[in-house]
């Protein structure tokens, strides 16, 4: 009762601010110089009717005004109330309509980069990023703006949500069987943390995980690699993973599958492996098996 | 006559103890020794059966009275001489522990012993085996645990991390906003006083007019 009573005030909010608009179009309006005056005021009812269609969970309604109230604001020449009422845009509409939110979060971030305020605008592209994720299931287009938020964050020296982003976009590469491309990452990521006192407990995961896609391009490629990294990273020679990787390694070349498994699942009793890495080790043993069955 | 029967009864006892001790003794004997104990157990064996004789005469000198005990006694000694001449034929016949133990060896005891005490081992054995597992199973389980934390650790220090840099972030901010403050808190003061001094300017100026005002209008009614 109380949110539909909502939806109407909303609605009626709307309606009024839409003819303050339109009045202080008229050129009588402009002369007395309440022109600008209305223009505000009108800003402002839209935003409560947007939030009152929040309350009434009409998010589509919601959206709405907010981006009429961020045209408003850029009429005005205000771009942080915009870009502000932007995102609130593209908040509500993430919950009902997820290409408009990120329509309006591109907006959003154009702003916000004209202003430049980097960092936020990364926030926003990881947003955008995990609505790809999550409702739209487009990775293409998610690694695109989680590489983009991780140079934004780069730019500002935020080291750290930069790591997170390109982890993501590891990830996801690999799932996409880039692998070069993962490859790289986990590499520079790996280097970058190896020196750092409080984050080179995670080194040797990413290390690993660069391995883990060297061996499926190519086996030669990661006995190079790993030895690489011990000589880089002294602690990894001593981590489990290595030990596995080394197994892996030797079940590889005497195409023993059985072996492989062996190992694996010696891995897995101690630390369990998670979706990521369970793929990457099946497309591995594929290979074994499809090297020994002499058909494919 | 029953003094007679009393010697007789001594006798009797002294010779049975004798006889029973030799009987015990045979089995492990053998050879010439055991020959010679048989013959010395035979020859007693005859004397005792000569004294039991002796006794029922006696017995039967005895008034008729008195006789019952007499015979009741009589009864129990020749059942011990019957007893006796069985022992002694078993005991010419009997093998003994001695032997089997120098047959089997010494420390062997009887298979019994031996099957007992390997059920005991292998029950010993099987709980030292247990044990074992039960102890490398918790070590397993701690050493899962060990290595979950430190995953877990991993995560919390790149967290701590990034909220480092975020802190930082806005410490470097706020500094600015601190000194964008500052510089338009100044900027405010420096257009207070121009308001100030433009109002007096135009105080000064109006009042200036007016008493040109005032002077024009006097001198024009003085000049009338």
């Amino acid at each position: 009762m109380d949110n539909s009573g909502k939806e109407k005030e909303a609605i009626q909010l709307m309606a009024d601010a839409d003819k303050k608009v339109k009045s202080s179009g008229s050129f009588l309006g402009g002369m007395f110089g309440g022109g600008p005056h209305k223009v505000e005021e009108a800003c402002e009812m839209y935003c409560r009717a947007a939030n009152m269609f929040k309350m009434a969970k009409n998010w589509n309604g919601a959206g709405g005004a907010f981006c009429k109230a961020a045209r408003l604001h850029m009429q005005l020449q205000n771009k942080h109330d915009c870009a502000v009422s932007f995102i609130d845009a593209g908040n509500a509409y993430k919950k009902s309509d997820p290409n408009e939110a990120i329509k309006c979060l591109n907006a959003a971030i154009d702003i916000y980069t004209d202003m430049g305020r980097f960092t936020i605008a990364a926030k926003h592209h990881i947003s955008i990023a995990e609505i790809y994720e999550s409702e739209m299931v487009d990775i293409e287009k998610a690694i695109a703006h989680y590489e983009q938020a991780a140079d934004y964050y780069k730019g500002e020296e935020s080291n750290s949500s930069a790591n997170k982003c390109l982890l993501k976009v590891g990830a996801y590469c690999a799932q996409l069987e880039q692998y070069q491309k993962a490859i790289e990452i986990y590499e520079q990521v790996g280097t970058n943390v190896m020196d750092n006192p409080l984050l080179k407990y995670s080194a040797k995961e990413y290390f690993f995980k660069a391995s883990l896609c060297h061996f499926i391009v190519d086996e030669l490629n990661a006995k190079i690699a790993i030895e690489k990294y011990e000589e880089m990273f002294p602690a990894f020679s001593d981590s489990r993973e290595c030990k596995l990787l080394k197994k892996l390694l030797e079940a590889h070349e005497e195409q023993n599958s059985e072996a492989f498994t062996e190992a694996v699942k010696e891995f897995d009793s101690i630390s369990r492996l998670d979706q990521w890495h369970t793929t990457l080790l099946l497309r591995i043993k594929k290979t074994i098996q499809g090297d020994e069955g002499d058909l494919k | 006559m029953s003094s007679d029967f009393e010697t007789y009864e001594q006798d009797f006892g002294t010779i049975t103890a004798d006889v029973t001790n030799k009987i015990g003794r045979i089995p492990k004997l053998s050879g010439e020794e055991k020959t010679q104990l048989v013959l010395n157990v035979d020859k007693q064996l005859e004397e005792v059966r000569e004294l039991l004789e002796q006794m029922d005469l006696e017995v039967r000198e005895i008034p008729v009275q008195s006789r019952a005990m007499y015979n009741s006694r009589l009864k129990s000694y020749k059942q011990e001489m019957d007893k006796l001449e069985k022992d002694f034929k078993r005991s010419r016949i009997a093998y003994s522990d001695e032997v089997r133990n120098e047959l089997l060896g010494e420390d062997a005891g009887s298979s019994e012993n031996q099957l007992i005490k390997l059920r005991e081992e292998r029950a010993h054995l099987l709980d030292n085996t247990e044990r074992l597992e039960r102890s490398s199973r918790r070590l397993e389980a701690g050493y899962q645990i060990a290595v979950e934390t430190e995953q877990v650790g991993q995560e919390i220090l790149s967290n701590l991390h990034s909220d480092r840099e975020k802190i930082q972030r806005a410490r470097e901010r706020l500094r600015e906003t601190d000194a964008n403050l500052g510089k338009s808190s100044r900027i405010l003061t420096g257009m207070l006083r121009r308001i100030i001094q433009n109002r007096v300017l135009v105080f000064i100026l109006g009042a200036i007019i007016l008493l040109v005002i005032i002077l024009a209008i006097y001198f024009n009614v003085r000049g009338h």
